[in-house]
């Protein structure tokens, strides 16, 4: 069958019907079809240790974070969903929690990454001295195309900043590409926003056409490629 | 027309006519029993009756500790792709197995994948809520 002519692509299942659209009278129990993702993007989030990196994914779509129901094994990944432009992503976030030693994180984290958010403390001076280091780990390891994000984390400790904000534009501003802005996960601020430019960022720098490759369900090779995206208007979104 | 399952037999078989469509699909969306965090869609994953062990849900030392507890579970919603799920966590390997969790709340284990079969992704119907 030729796919050009397939309503949705990837239905995911949805039975066998070959019912036509003309037939209406017809489709009376047929229900809106699963939609599928329109596009997967792995992120990772590094950054120096007690930065908050995790508190970042944790407020990402919720507040009802309870600290004594998480399991001690720890999280590896997760999968979350946004809609964005009228398409649903699926994104896969990688918390790098727990392996802050710049060396021990793996290259497989930063290979098939679309976009990087590297945090630091706006309270804490050697968290912002660590970036040039996880910065030659994003050269030596992550895609060239990957979308970069420096965030200063805690603007609720605004009283104990350390490092201004200035500082921090001045280092966003000598690498190509790379946006800035400053969060706080704790007061829930900008914490939505700076997921949402990511992807709105990697979405725009997504080319028309391409090969729509499935992607790999190992969790050890992951490599997410996107699946073919229609024509992408670009709308403004605030960041800081 | 009929019914082949809609015989007084068992309040299971009612319960599991309204969240399993005809096709074997889930019929309702798959939430977070805690904090209702959207899971799965309706219609993205199928019933399956395999028998899968998941360490408890409320003891916080479930998974590394009380290897012995837990519960056996024989009704999950399968998919075969990870990225079929609207929101979900994994956590780190124990053994060849991950757990699956709310990644929202981190609540779980509400499921079970292992690495040896990278097409099977479980959710145990008792775990979650539908609706």
């Amino acid at each position: 069958m030729d796919p050009r002519y397939e309503i949705q692509r990837r239905a995911g299942g949805g039975g066998s019907s070959n019912s036509s659209p003309a037939l209406g009278a017809q489709s009376r129990r047929r229900k809106i079809p699963p939609r599928p993702a329109d596009f997967k993007l792995q992120i990772i989030i590094i950054g120096s240790r007690g930065v908050g990196k995790t508190s970042l994914m944790e407020r990402f779509t919720d507040d009802t974070f309870c600290e004594a129901c998480k399991s001690t094994v720890g999280v590896d990944f997760k999968i979350k969903t946004v809609d964005l432009r009228g398409k649903k992503i699926r994104l896969q976030i990688w918390d790098t929690a727990g392996q802050e030693r710049f060396n021990s994180i793996t290259s497989a984290y930063y290979r098939g990454a679309k976009g990087i958010v590297l945090v630091y403390d706006i309270t804490k001076q050697e968290t912002f001295e660590d970036l040039p280091k996880w910065m030659k780990m994003i050269d030596k390891y992550a895609s060239e195309e990957a979308e970069l994000l420096l965030v200063g984390n805690k603007l609720d400790c605004e009283t104990d900043r350390i490092v201004t904000k200035q500082q921090a534009e001045r280092f966003a501003s000598r690498i190509s590409g790379m946006r800035f802005c400053e969060a706080s996960a704790k007061d829930n601020f900008n914490v939505d926003e700076i997921f949402l430019k990511l992807v709105d960022d990697i979405l725009s720098k997504m080319p028309l056409e391409i090969p729509n490759m499935e992607l790999s369900n190992s969790i050890l090779s992951l490599q997410p490629e996107p699946e073919v995206p229609p024509e992408l208007p670009p709308p403004r979104m605030r960041c800081c | 027309m009929d019914k082949e399952e809609s015989t007084v037999e068992s309040k299971e078989c009612s319960d599991r006519s309204e969240l399993v469509s005809e096709e074997g699909k889930n019929l309702k969306s798959v939430l977070c029993q805690r904090c209702g965090s959207k899971v799965l869609c309706p219609g993205m994953a199928v019933f399956s009756d395999k028998e899968l062990f998941l360490p408890p849900m409320k003891n916080k030392k479930a998974l590394s500790v009380t290897e012995g507890s837990g519960d056996s579970l024989a009704a999950h919603w399968l998919v075969d792709d990870m990225y079929t799920f609207e929101n979900v966590g994994f956590t780190n390997d124990v053994g060849r197995i991950k757990y699956l969790i709310c990644a929202d709340c981190e609540i779980g284990p509400i499921g079970w994948h292992c690495l040896d079969d990278k097409k099977s992704f479980y959710v145990a119907v008792e775990r979650v809520d539908h609706a």
